[in-house]
């Protein structure tokens, strides 16, 4: 490639073509494509007939879709609420560097390499109400031993429960994050009489704070899409408690064949993570600390 | 050393068990199940007669492996077969493009960079119906080509992760290549590539990882079993019409998961490392 | 971290990217990667595939049955395999088969024949994504099978599947926990009065309270939640005028009965003893075959899994009790289903499919696959034979069924599917004590809209 010649921009871009290529055919192409669907009713089979805002409108009574983005809701708020804490409290723990703590970080980070498949199966078996280890747990401690599966809140505990366990990512990336602060900070804050807890929320945090607003917004948009572990361990139920949206879109697409109702559906969810997302980039503004300029 | 600040150790020690135990529960549940005969599957662990034994994993692999109930040998060429592709293409086309964006200067780079970020914020349901029906046209469906082609046009991640690497690389070397008369793509391959192998290398791991964990592709694009990856083979074979015996599902998904706990012990520093930083550069 | 010793692994510690491989570890990986390339690359062949004899063209049949119903249905494939030296059926088990088959066909690469559901026949015929059996020229008889039956392999005035095996919903009773009740074995309940009091008299409880056996639970199993409708004399929909009519007072009547029924037994006492059972029906541990459960509405299949799991039951069957004022002896009222074969639209070898298909609508082998699955046969025609020798010691109440002009067939709409989905879940949030009426109309008005959305469209295509 003699591309010195070029102009230095056609030259960069040429670099960048096969990014640029991928973009148009797997990404801009798609969402044009929903967005002309998302006014149409195609089945797959038929050809689509254009409908105009119908399937939009239809949106606004459907009350499966409505309870699919409650659902979605809870789900979110569940699994970064408190994925979030317990991934910056394991990351806090993991930093106190303690014997046996890379392996334990090691150990916290395979989960996500699992498969998702062999994870929704696993926790499947393990939240099994009779056999699985859980219950099992919980009755020799003479807990309760609730049906996971099998109720509504269980099933969404479950699959939040599933979530939780690949927290990996986010744990390594805070302690990371932590590793980085400078530690005469620290010392100063001791000679100043701060406790533990004073350094944490007026040090550790702050500093670290770029980093947690990014993972809030990585952790939000996946958990707005996931619907491989409902769709594996649940199915959507009981009675719907586990159809989240995405899930919801994926069945009427591939399950009931409207395809043009799944697309107005995925804009709606779009817009929603579009929203949620600016609302914590205009949060972080104000609260995360930019070390320089 | 104070009391309190033993009494702390000790405590700290016992939450790391705690959380230790919490996150290996499931793996060794499973490894557990995958050791029992089908009869024994539920019952107290000690119980004589059903003990788990290596031999009873030794049968529950062969039965697996060679059962009439899913291919497994089958489903393991095909992972293999798509992961290969797919981790060629990943890093062929992800070190090109990070190349364009680190290591040439030009009017709109950082701009355009952003947006390659952006597309993290994409959710899958929006492409998915679209991109089932773009890969109709051309007649893919059932193919394995969804699943590898679109890896050969880059991942954002690993342009992330290559580009800061390149990044990081001092500039006096491709100067000096470059005094020597070589040309843009000689300094790509041949000072560059070298320097990166390692980061290359974790690229390839984690983009093997993600090809053999992939499931949404699979259950999207395939239809006959014969095509059919270790993923889907996996849920295909615990969804059989009338359940199959959680000891050999268990057995299957060990099966599946250990390829991956082996790349995982081989490279564990890179992969944490080079994730650690995705973080920290927003 | 700087990792490596050899030269070419200059690894730099550049903001944080932490690069450590040592030579040992990149050929361990190394290694591993050529042997995956190795495999990858190995010419394999599906075991699948081994065994079939050159020259013949393959047919692909994909097909729902495993186990015992599986073995019986490759036992007519194999039998069509021999009886001719051109064809050959694959038959392939799949699971979710109607919506994988629906995007097989959408994509454009089906199985040459499918096995699906009764239920899907209306969907795949008016989007297209079968072949009307006349287009292979076939010639219909409807004479040959049972009226119910060929409502259901026929849609707007075309057949468009073949029958593979049928089946009603009959109540299945254990003779023994009858006497010990008190109640006689010879004289199952026929009414729903009958039928509530029974299940009372039936169901045991331990001294907390607990239940140690129900008479009857709903949820045991729980497939069918639009059938019970069917018992207080309510039609689901009205193709005439394209209503749904979930939300008729009998159907409402229908669901405060299921709704009384935790408070009859006792909500939490029947919650725990319900959870117990988890998904395990029609195997070792299922509820009726383990004497858990002393009545039970399901198929005729119960049949083949008591021979294995339950040799020693003492059980029978009967009609499922209606209510009264809709009692007729005569003519029994259940839920018939049957599953069918389709040939999909762009199936490679169509004409091939079609022998297979027509192959299988023959009375023996309809016969053949009944009795080996325990269930009545579909055609009108039955062998003497088959009646007196079946394995089904209840095979005549559920043929008496099928054959009875009251046999329910399910809504024959496009958007079948989503009505059953909205049913299960009216019936999961009346049984966790929501208000019967309420919900049967919510769910009503979106079915409604549904109906009315397909009509507007059929319009519109033209249809």
């Amino acid at each position: 490639m003699a591309t010195a010649r070029l102009h230095p921009t056609l030259r960069g871009l040429t670099w960048v073509s096969p990014w640029l290529l991928g973009f148009g055919l797997f990404m801009l192409l798609p969402i044009t494509l929903s967005a002309w669907y998302s006014l149409t009713d195609y089945s797959l089979l038929d050809r689509p007939i254009y409908v105009g805002l119908e399937n939009y409108r239809e949106l606004l009574h459907d009350s499966v879709a409505h309870a699919a983005l409650k659902n979605s809701a809870i789900f979110t708020l569940a699994t970064v609420g408190v994925g979030t804490l317990l991934s910056l409290a394991l990351a806090l723990l993991l930093e106190q560097r303690l014997p046996g703590s890379e392996f334990v970080r090691a150990i916290v980070f395979l989960p996500t390499l699992v498969p998702v498949i062999a994870a929704a199966l696993l926790w499947m078996w393990a939240l099994n109400t009779e056999t699985g280890s859980v219950n099992t747990i919980l009755r020799t401690l003479h807990l309760p031993t609730p049906d996971w599966l099998g109720t509504p809140t269980g099933a969404m505990a479950s699959i939040v429960l599933v979530s939780l366990w690949g927290i990996g990512t986010f744990v390594v990336t805070y302690a990371a994050a932590i590793r980085g602060v400078p530690v005469s900070l620290y010392e100063a804050a001791c000679i100043d009489g701060a406790g533990p807890f004073r350094r944490l929320t007026t040090i550790t945090l702050p500093i670290i704070s770029p980093t947690i607003a990014f993972n809030l917004v990585m952790s939000i948009i996946w958990s707005l899409q996931a619907f491989a572990v409902p769709l594996v361990m649940t199915r959507g139920g009981p009675a719907n408690a586990t159809t989240t949206f995405a899930l919801y879109v994926y069945q009427n697409a591939f399950v009931f064949g409207r395809m043009g109702y799944a697309c107005a559906l995925a804009w709606v969810q779009f817009l929603f993570t579009l929203v949620l997302v600016a609302g914590v980039l205009w949060a972080s503004r104000r609260a995360v600390y930019h070390r320089g300029a | 050393m104070n009391r309190s600040s033993i009494a702390r150790k000790l405590l700290l020690a016992a939450l790391l068990l705690l959380v230790l135990a919490a996150f290996a529960m499931p793996l060794f549940s499973m490894l557990l199940t995958a050791m029992r005969e089908a009869k024994s599957v539920g019952k107290p662990l000690l119980e004589p007669g059903h003990v788990p034994s290596a031999a009873q994993l030794g049968a529950n692999v062969k039965e697996v492996w060679t059962g009439r109930a899913a291919d497994f040998p089958l489903f393991l060429h095909n992972s293999l077969f798509v992961a290969g592709l797919s981790v060629l293409g990943m890093v062929v086309s992800s070190s090109i493009v990070a190349y364009g964006f680190s290591r040439l200067r030009w009017r709109g780079r950082d701009a355009l960079f952003i947006l390659v970020l952006a597309t993290l914020m994409i959710p899958f349901p929006i492409l998915m119906a679209p991109l089932y029906l773009v890969f109709k046209q051309l007649g893919w469906i059932g193919t394995f080509l969804p699943l590898w082609v679109p890896a050969w046009f880059g991942g954002t991640f690993s342009i992330f992760l290559l580009r800061q690497f390149f990044l990081s690389i001092p500039r006096e070397l491709d100067d000096a290549a470059r005094i020597d008369g070589c040309s843009e793509f000689g300094v790509f391959t041949r000072i560059i590539l070298p320097i990166a192998a390692p980061a290359i290398a974790v690229v390839a791991l984690l983009q093997f990882v993600a090809s053999w964990n992939d499931f949404l592709a699979p259950l999207l694009f395939l239809n006959h079993e014969e095509t059919y990856t270790l993923a889907l083979g996996l849920h295909m074979y615990q969804s059989q019409h009338g359940g199959t015996p959680w000891n050999l599902v268990m057995t299957a998904a060990l099966l599946i998961i250990l390829p991956v706990v082996f790349v995982f012990i081989l490279a564990q520093r890179a992969i944490i490392g080079s994730v650690a930083t995705q973080g920290l550069n927003e | 971290m700087i990792g490596g010793t050899a030269p070419q692994s200059s690894a730099s510690d550049a903001q944080g990217v932490a690069i450590d491989t040592d030579v040992s570890r990149r050929s361990a990986l190394t290694l591993l990667a050529a042997g995956a390339a190795g495999w990858a690359l190995w010419p394999y062949a599906p075991r699948s595939r081994r065994d079939i004899p050159k020259g013949r063209k393959v047919v692909t049949y994909w097909e729902k049955w495993t186990g015992p119903e599986g073995d019986a249905i490759q036992q007519v494939v194999d039998d069509f395999n021999a009886s001719q030296s051109r064809l050959w059926v694959h038959r392939v088990p799949v699971n979710d088969q109607d919506s994988k088959a629906l995007v097989a066909i959408g994509g454009g690469d089906p199985p040459d024949i499918a096995g699906l559901y009764s239920y899907s026949v209306p969907q795949y015929a008016e989007t297209g994504a079968a072949i009307p059996l006349a287009d292979l020229g076939l010639k219909p008889d409807p004479s040959a099978y049972a009226p119910g039956v060929w409502q259901m392999l026929t849609h707007q005035g075309r057949q468009w599947a073949g029958v593979n095996t049928c089946y009603t919903i009959a109540l299945y009773y254990n003779r023994s926990h009858f006497r010990e009740a008190g109640l006689d074995p010879d004289k199952p309940p026929r009414t729903i009065d009958e039928f509530n009091d029974a299940a009372q008299r039936l169901t045991i409880k331990g001294p907390a309270g607990e239940i140690t056996r129900a008479g009857f639970v709903h949820t045991l199993p729980w497939w069918w939640p639009y059938m019970w409708p069917s018992l207080f004399g309510a039609d689901l929909y009205d193709s005439a005028t394209n209503r749904s009519l979930f939300d008729s007072p009998a159907c409402v009547r229908a669901f405060e009965w299921i709704g009384s029924w935790p408070t009859r037994m006792g909500r939490e006492a029947l919650a725990t003893y319900i959870s117990a059972f988890g998904r395990s029906f029609n195997g070792a541990e299922d509820p009726f075959l383990t004497g858990r459960v002393s009545m039970v509405a399901t198929g005729p299949w119960i049949a083949n899994f008591a021979r294995t799991y339950a040799p020693t039951l003492d059980y029978a069957a009967v009609a499922v009790p209606v209510s009264s004022e809709i009692f007729d002896a005569a003519r029994p009222i259940g839920l018939l289903e049957c599953d069918v074969l389709m040939i999909p639209r762009g199936s490679p070898n169509p004409e091939a499919a079609m022998e297979f298909l027509l192959y299988t609508q023959q009375p023996r082998v309809q016969e053949q696959l009944a009795t080996a699955h325990c269930k009545s046969s579909p055609m009108t025609a039955v062998s003497p034979a088959f009646m007196s020798s079946h394995p089904n010691r209840a095979v005549a109440v559920h043929d008496q069924i099928a054959k009875s002009s009251r046999a329910v067939v399910l809504p024959r709409c496009r958007s079948w599917k989503q009505y059953a989905i909205l049913t299960q879940r009216a019936f999961d949030n009346v049984w966790l004590g929501a208000n019967a009426k309420a919900e049967l109309t919510a769910v009503n008005s979106r079915v409604q809209s549904l109906l009315d959305r397909e009509a507007d469209l059929r319009q519109r295509r033209g249809a």
